[in-house]
């Protein structure tokens, strides 16, 4: 009896494994593509099986990527796409199931509602993108990529005394070219019956390419796209830098002008396994999110001397940040963006079901310690619920079904991206500290950077406003619309 | 001749020295260079000199065997990264490189066409030794693998042939096989014969269809062994044609076709080059292009292609030298050989851009360059064996200009300076090394009769 148990189970496992071979007959008995990836990949032939499916890095590559976030995997696409120039790239993530990473855990949302003209551009060009993703991302011989874009807009409300910062922030906005409104309190009485209006004079709502999607579809999209293409993904994590400065010559460090020092290689370690593997590489981007400032530091990046520039640490640091997910039946359904109440909680629908998302984040003096991801209930009951009930009335009969934590890549200086090279390292880029909006710009952050790699310079967008020379003589590009 | 074979074994002893190893290694091999200049031949006809009983020059040789005993010592100076192995390593890359020069030595001079087959198959494994051990990339081993069975098929039928003239004509002197005539027995046997004599030298040269392994073995191999290679060891095969070409002198058919071949192949490798994204990749083709059109020279076989193919393949030799080692420069400082990231050097080495310069000059043909004049003196050969090939040859050379000029263009003068080329400046050794390569082409310009008579 047990034996015929066993059998069934052994059997079950084995159609599992075969279902690939399943799928395959299904389909009509060929797999079309697999003899064009098996040309393309010519050293199939003649290097031996256990070389070819090495999970170590090769010894060189042209472009090594730290991390393979929505970020990581963006540039990995990026540069690949540019395929008259043949780079090498290799993306080492060390967590092969994105457990924490922050893109997976985010909320999912594009907005084109900032007041840095260069996130607004940043974000109409990844809308674009994500518009036209089946296009740009689909793999050939699979289904075309689906993000699930819901484009219903942001809503960002301001009370009397704010007004005239949503005021300054929309001609901003409507200069780059975003499609926003500004609409008085009636306007919002009439559009959104459902909401409480009494102490909001103004309401912005965003049009047109805003709203949110689905962060891991991206990560996931992008990520195939790049391995088709030819990018290489490594589990392993990076544990040391080589630099090399033979020749570096004193400079005046207020220039921001190279000095001869290059990092070499990167010392990657594979997972659970004592191997260490040198990688030299032309050029190295780091794209670790929150835990930028951390590798920062093993490259000397904030121990260093001030001569050399090295003495200003990349300010990126985990911050906790918690998502609750509720169910509310009476609630405002398919008329519902994502609104910001002017307390900062922030709330979107989530799906068709009456469920909706909703966090907040918390005061400079409140913030979560970042050991774990563990969610404190409290916070919605007492921070959150509060405001929701106060803006949305039929929300005050709502029950939590579950919430989650996730971290920002918070950039302590100006809750902007740091992107570009690092003034003391000439080859080292550098894409992080998105404090929360990542996952709108990855698409163009990827371009950006692979430009910035093959041509030298910022050619779509020019964002050499948020280089890291501003973190080191410590001029902050402030955002006025952090969520 | 002796005298040089003696130094040349020398250097092989020399490097048991413990502390002086390179340097005591780069003096011999000059020495071995000057005297190798006293074979020069400029007397204006084709005559064996240094004549012993096994060895001799003559003024096919001559010219061959002064640019492998000029390289030697060029190529020692451009590998510098070899230093940072372990004595025995390095000792092992020294012993492979000296006796890849002295095996090219016993096979430029031999007179007898065993001993040239025997010391012509010799330079292989030193060459696949360093390549599979020295290369860089996990692909140098499938590199390693076409190199060698590319090259080894080739020169199979080779040795047969070989056997079969010793045994027809029982005699395998070199200064004879003009007066010898074969026999074949029907009208194909002897095309055959040519064939596969011929082979081993097409795929060694490489003529387009034979040339995978070329593209390879180049961009795998460690700057001074992509520099041997790319400068003698391809030479070996031109030379190997004008040698045999004198048992054949009515093998009209396939000649014919075989011309057109390398005609067709050298316009598909120099389009070819310009899409190229390895700039190592991209002198390799470049190689394979050039040496296409010596090979249908040589096989065209007047008096005028035959000394335009010992011009080419002389100044082929020192500009594809140069050519890899001012790539092996770049590389030594960005670590990536993609043409897109080592980019816009202009600003920042000042004197490195007019070696690129020239270089690139003499690679697309530019006179009074010797580039020039091989070209010249073959592309008029064959148009006046076949009209008809005019139109491949003119565009080749127009997309070798091209390329040439993609490759100065790419390196050098693209406009935006990438940051991370912030790097140490260039070393004298360097400057010297590509100094070197590019005076004797200059001084070829004045003293053209030293390669290029071959009239019998």
């Amino acid at each position: 009896m047990l034996k015929l148990g066993r059998c069934v189970h052994l059997l079950a496992r084995c159609t599992n494994q075969t279902s690939s071979f399943a799928r395959t007959l299904a389909s009509g008995g060929t797999d079309i593509t697999k003899p064009f990836r098996q040309i393309r990949d010519g050293l199939s032939w003649t290097i031996p099986k256990d070389l070819q499916n090495s999970d170590r890095p090769p010894g060189e590559v042209d472009v090594l990527i730290i991390g393979g976030g929505a970020m990581g995997s963006s540039i990995a696409y990026f540069l690949k796409a540019a395929r008259k120039a043949g780079v090498s790239v290799a993306v080492v993530e060390r967590d092969s199931g994105y457990s924490m990473s922050s893109t997976v855990l985010s909320v999912g949302s594009i907005r084109q509602q900032f007041s840095t003209p260069e996130n607004i551009y940043m974000s109409m060009y990844s809308a674009q993108f994500i518009k036209n993703v089946q296009e740009h991302l689909q793999v050939e011989g699979s289904d075309p990529p689906d993000l699930q874009f819901n484009d219903q807009g942001y809503l960002f409300l301001a009370t009397k005394d704010k007004e005239h910062i949503l005021h300054e922030n929309h001609i901003i906005q409507k200069n780059c070219g975003a499609k926003v409104e500004l609409m008085t309190q009636n306007q919002l009485k009439k559009r959104f019956p459902w909401m409480n209006t009494d102490n909001v004079t103004l309401g912005s709502y965003g049009l047109e390419n805003e709203g949110w999607l689905d962060p891991w579809s991206l990560l996931k999209s992008f990520k195939e796209k790049a391995i088709d293409l030819g990018a290489k993904y490594y589990n392993a994590e990076v544990t040391g830098f080589n630099v090399v400065d033979d020749d570096a010559k004193p400079i005046d460090p207020t220039q921001f002008a190279p000095n001869g020092r290059r990092l070499n290689s990167v010392m990657v370690s594979m997972i659970n396994s004592p191997e260490v593997v040198e990688v030299k590489s032309s050029y190295v981007v780091l794209t670790a999110g929150a835990w930028s400032g951390q590798l920062g530091k093993l490259l000397g990046i904030g121990t260093g001397p001030k001569e050399e520039n090295l003495h200003m640490p990349i300010p990126v640091e985990p911050r906790k940040r918690y998502v609750y997910f509720f169910h509310c039946p009476e609630g405002p359904g398919l008329e519902c963006p994502l609104l910001i109440d002017p307390s900062g909680s922030y709330v979107r629908r989530e799906g068709f079901g009456g469920n909706y998302l909703c966090g907040k984040s918390p005061n400079e003096c409140d913030e979560p310690s970042c050991e774990d991801l563990n969610v404190n209930y409290d916070f919605f009951d007492t921070e959150i619920w509060p405001n929701l009930a106060h803006r949305i009335p039929v929300m005050e009969k709502l029950k939590v079904k579950s919430a989650w934590a996730g971290y920002y890549d918070y950039n302590c200086l100006d809750q902007n991206a740091i992107i570009g090279s690092h003034p003391a390292y000439g080859n080292f880029l550098m894409a992080t500290g998105f404090s929360g909006h990542g996952i709108q710009q990855s698409p163009a952050v990827g371009k950006l950077v692979s430009e910035k790699i093959l041509a030298g310079e910022f050619q779509t967008i020019d964002v050499s406003k948020f280089g890291f020379e501003r973190c080191i003589t410590e001029t902050p590009v402030l955002e006025r619309c952090v969520i | 001749m002796l005298t040089l074979l003696s130094v040349s074994i020398s250097t092989i002893v020399l490097i048991n020295v413990k502390k002086w190893n390179w340097n005591a290694l780069f003096v011999a091999l000059a020495m071995m260079t000057f005297l190798s200049i006293t074979t020069v031949n400029n007397s204006g006809s084709a005559s064996w000199s240094f004549l012993s009983h096994s060895l001799a020059v003559d003024s096919l040789s001559a010219p061959l065997i002064i640019l492998s005993c000029w390289l030697a010592p060029l190529c020692f100076l451009a590998q510098n990264v070899v230093k940072g192995n372990s004595g025995s390593l390095q000792n092992g890359f020294l012993a492979l490189t000296c006796s890849i020069i002295f095996f090219l030595l016993l096979t430029f001079s031999s007179l007898n066409i065993l001993s040239f087959f025997i010391c012509f198959e010799a330079t292989l494994i030193p060459t696949l030794v360093l390549i599979t051990r020295w290369g860089a990339n996990v692909e140098r081993l499938q590199a390693g693998t076409y190199f060698l069975f590319y090259t080894l098929f080739g020169s199979l039928p080779l040795l047969v042939s070989i056997v079969l003239i010793s045994q027809t004509t029982s005699t395998l002197m070199i200064p004879i096989s003009e007066i010898v005539t074969l026999q074949g027995n029907t009208f194909f046997s002897i095309n055959i014969w040519w064939i596969i004599t011929i082979v081993a030298f097409l795929v060694k040269m490489p003529v387009y269809g034979f040339h995978l392994w070329l593209p390879k073995a180049h961009v795998e191999a460690p700057v001074a062994g992509s520099m041997i290679l790319a400068a003698i060891l391809l030479k070996l095969g031109g030379y190997g044609i004008i040698r045999m070409n004198a048992y054949f002198p009515d093998v009209t058919t396939l000649s014919a076709i075989l011309t057109v071949i390398c005609c067709w192949g050298a316009l598909i490798t120099s389009i070819l080059c310009t899409r190229q994204t390895d700039l190592k990749a991209l002198i390799a083709y470049s190689s394979v292009g050039h040496m296409s059109l010596v090979a249908a020279g040589t096989i065209v076989f007047s008096d005028w292609t035959i000394s335009g193919a010992i011009m080419l393949m002389i100044a082929h030799g020192l500009v594809s030298s140069a050519l890899f080692a001012l790539a092996n420069i770049l590389y030594e400082r960005t670590h990536t050989r993609n043409i897109f990231i080592t980019r816009g050097f202009k600003m920042i080495t000042v004197l490195l851009p007019f070696w690129w310069l020239i270089s690139c000059a003499a690679n697309l043909g530019l006179p009074p360059l010797p580039n020039l004049i091989g070209e010249l003196y073959i592309i008029t050969g064959i148009i006046s064996w076949s009209i008809f090939l005019a139109p491949i040859l003119g565009v080749a050379t127009v997309f070798g200009a091209i390329y040439s000029l993609l490759i100065y263009q790419n390196t050098n003068t693209q406009s935006i300076v990438l940051s991370s080329m912030s790097f140490n400046e260039i070393s004298p050794r360097e400057h010297i090394l590509i100094l070197f390569h590019l005076l004797p082409l200059l001084s070829i310009i004045v003293a053209p009769n030293s390669c290029m008579v071959w009239s019998n």
